[in-house]
């Protein structure tokens, strides 16, 4: 190998893990970076490389430079008043990590974030730091996803940017009082903003077709939910605002989890249904052509009974049932059960025969839900309007059993799970 | 008609010629109890008239004998027939049928194809590459389907300058890239130098995959359906802490795991 790096202890590691696990998005996606000699690209539709017990899929190494942090926000396991053990990595000890743990096969590439270490200059100086080492000297090309640090000086997050696939800065919380309360150092100006000008400056970056890379990856976010009052209708509109106008590649949802007590806060964790509902609704909004408008008021929340599409369906069963055999896309879309997959294969299939109830079957078009929504061949084999909701909530406490939980997912292992929604 | 072949393409291109005016053939390559009465054949290859199906086939479909090269290497018992029923179809329709979902053979194909592709997308995930005293990477692996030759591209592609070995210990092949280029070899047991610092960095990546875990959320359930025990084999972070570190290769049983 061409680099010479050290071996991270054991105990450093564990920390830096520890404060760096509440982080919801790990995805790798999105990049198609080439190898240029040296070790490692980027795999466009990314890649899961383990899963842990809780579920969740292991794509990139998600660590924290540091957690040793002169912040305080109120939810956070690194909070200045927390009494947990401190570390810090060196530029080397990350590096190092990056390409043993690459070159076997067990990550994807880095994640990289850090708590407010000193300042929040002198941390996105070393963010900096690490990624230009990686690249330049480690000569790794695999994915690099890089925190953008609140206050850091914009110079600082665009030289960063010329390294990194992806970077975030994290919205943290719903809303600005709840940011106020919960997040006192920070404010939505100081997330909002770089988020802008990093969006301008990858756009100037194309339009010049300047040689190398740009955030290749874009940019995404992340927001706990249930540590604040805000309701999902007001979520999704936020998240809705991002991904059309500031060009976000991904909104997660966190919930919340207590890992520290204050009377600010609440003391359970918020359910992991909540998340998973704004998760669907959020792919609908991202894939499906739904407004958030469509979806829910602003000051209204998912229904846990169904799932969103389900909900929009219910509400709109003038529209229904639609035959399968002419029925756009964009309709088909629109059919509780339904997935991606499953109107491309009735696009296909349709165009050599009329298809039927039998063929669907076979097609293994899931029909539970679709059927009270769709005719094929003219014939209909759904229930009326009352019998459906009845039997759609009951479909539903059994999924629910299973307490689908998407938070993290890679792009690849989410949409197997919530296509067919 | 039961139909015995090798598992060759041009064996499977010999029985379709072969079978095609039988109402009801059955082709395997594998083993198959004869049940009395039960006629029977086994298939020699006839490379000319192969060929001469495949020049057909293709004239109907020109990307067809990739399909069959991706059938023919599912671990699925019924693959062949499976192919059999695909390529008769093409045959009778005298087109492209992968998109004709509604009629069986073509639907039994795409998911047999689709098994296939998926199990190649999670083993660009699942490959454990062991570090070895020559610098050279050597991942043992038991894929359902044969497929450890087309993992190598990917790992090719981004890994240029190390030269790696891939091996299947079920069927006994390895898929090799020495640098520059790539074969396949048989390869029945693996004499393996590990690198000084090769458990180091496992014990490492154990380390993390334990702290990364948030135990209060647990779904084993979850867990199991996207990374399935029987690829846990060879995966370090899924072995048992106590096997200790000489023990590394050893398969964790699925039973003594905690529900
Ligand atoms: S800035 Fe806030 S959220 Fe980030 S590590 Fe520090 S205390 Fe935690």
């Amino acid at each position: 190998m061409c680099y010479n790096g050290g071996m991270i202890d054991e105990k450093t590691l564990t920390i830096l893990t520890e404060s760096a696990k509440y982080d919801v998005s790990c995805s790798s996606s999105g990049s198609g970076r080439k190898n240029e000699g040296g070790i490692g690209n980027g795999y466009a539709s990314g890649c899961c490389h383990s899963f842990t017990p809780d579920g969740r899929c292991i794509s990139l190494l998600k660590i924290l430079l540091s957690n040793d942090c002169i912040y305080n926000c109120k939810y956070c396991l690194n909070r200045r008043d927390n009494d947990i053990p401190r570390a810090t990595a060196t530029a080397d000890d990350i590096c190092g990590l990056v390409m043993d743990f690459y070159k076997r096969n067990y990550i994807e590439g880095l994640f990289l974030s850090s708590a407010v270490h000193i300042s929040p200059n002198f941390t996105m100086e070393q963010l900096y730091l690490v990624v230009k080492k990686l690249r330049t000297e480690y000569n790794f090309h695999g994915y690099i996803h890089v925190k953008g640090i609140p206050h850091a000086d914009m110079e600082i997050v665009n030289k960063t940017a010329l390294f990194a696939d992806r970077m975030s800065f994290n919205i943290e919380l719903p809303s600005e009082q709840s940011l106020k309360l919960l997040a006192p150092q920070k404010d939505r100006e100081s997330l909002l903003i770089p988020m802008s000008k990093l969006q301008r400056e990858k756009e100037i970056f194309k339009a010049e077709k300047k040689k190398g890379h740009f955030l290749p990856a874009g940019q995404t976010t992340q927001m706990i939910v249930g540590a604040s009052p805000e309701k999902d209708g007001m979520i999704l509109r936020l998240s809705e605002g991002l991904y059309r106008k500031k060009g976000l590649k991904r909104v997660y949802y966190s919930s919340y989890v207590p890992v520290v007590h204050d009377t600010l806060l609440p003391e359970v964790a918020g359910g992991a249904l909540r998340e998973h509902r704004l998760y669907q609704a959020d792919w609908l909004l991202r894939f499906y052509g739904f407004d958030a408008e469509e979806l829910l008021p602003a000051d209204g929340d998912l229904s846990p009974d169904y799932d969103p599409k389900c909900a929009w369906a219910l509400a709109h069963m003038d529209l229904f049932p639609v035959e399968v055999n002419r029925a756009p896309l964009e309709m088909l879309l629109r059919v509780p059960g339904i997935g991606a997959r499953g109107a491309q294969k009735i696009l296909n299939a349709r165009k050599y025969t009329k298809l039927t109830f039998e063929h669907l079957k076979k097609m293994r078009i899931v029909l539970k839900r679709a059927r009270h929504f769709i005719t094929a061949n003219g014939k209909f084999y759904g229930a009326n309007e009352t019998a459906v909701r009845g039997l759609l909530a009951a479909a539903e406490t059994q999924a629910n059993a299973e307490q689908l939980s998407l938070f993290s997912m890679n792009e690849t292992a989410l949409s197997a799970l919530t296509g067919e929604l | 008609m039961i139909y015995f072949y090798d598992g060759t393409k041009e064996a499977f291109l010999t029985a379709l010629a072969l079978s095609f005016h039988d109402g009801e053939p059955f082709l395997t390559s594998g083993n198959k109890q004869l049940v009395l009465g039960q006629e029977s054949v086994f298939v020699r290859t006839d490379v000319e008239r192969a060929k001469k199906i495949e020049a057909r086939l293709l004239s109907f479909d020109k990307d067809c004998m990739g399909d069959l090269d991706t059938i023919l290497r599912s671990g699925e018992p019924n693959k062949d027939n499976i192919a059999l029923a695909y390529f008769r179809l093409i045959a009778e329709k005298k087109r492209p049928v992968r998109m004709m979902l509604s009629e069986d053979a073509a639907l039994a194909a795409d998911e047999c194809m689709r098994r296939v592709g998926f199990e190649i997308h999670r083993f660009h995930g699942f490959v454990r590459f062991l570090a070895t005293a020559s610098g050279a990477l050597y991942a043992p692996v038991s894929p359902d389907n044969d497929i450890c030759d087309l993992l190598v591209p990917h790992f090719r592609a981004r890994m240029p300058k190390i030269p790696f070995v891939i091996h299947d210990v079920k069927r006994k092949k390895a898929a090799v890239y020495d640098g520059e280029n790539t074969f396949l070899a048989p390869l029945g047991e693996a004499e393996v130098v590990l690198a000084a610092d090769e458990m180091q960095w496992q014990n490492l990546w154990k380390k993390y995959y334990n702290s990364v875990n948030i135990p209060s959320r647990e779904r084993l359930k979850q867990m199991r359906g996207y990374m399935p025990v029987r690829y846990w084999k060879f995966m370090p972070e899924k072995q048992r802490p106590d096997d200790g570190e000489e023990d590394q290769g050893a398969p964790s049983p699925p039973s003594k795991r905690r529900k």
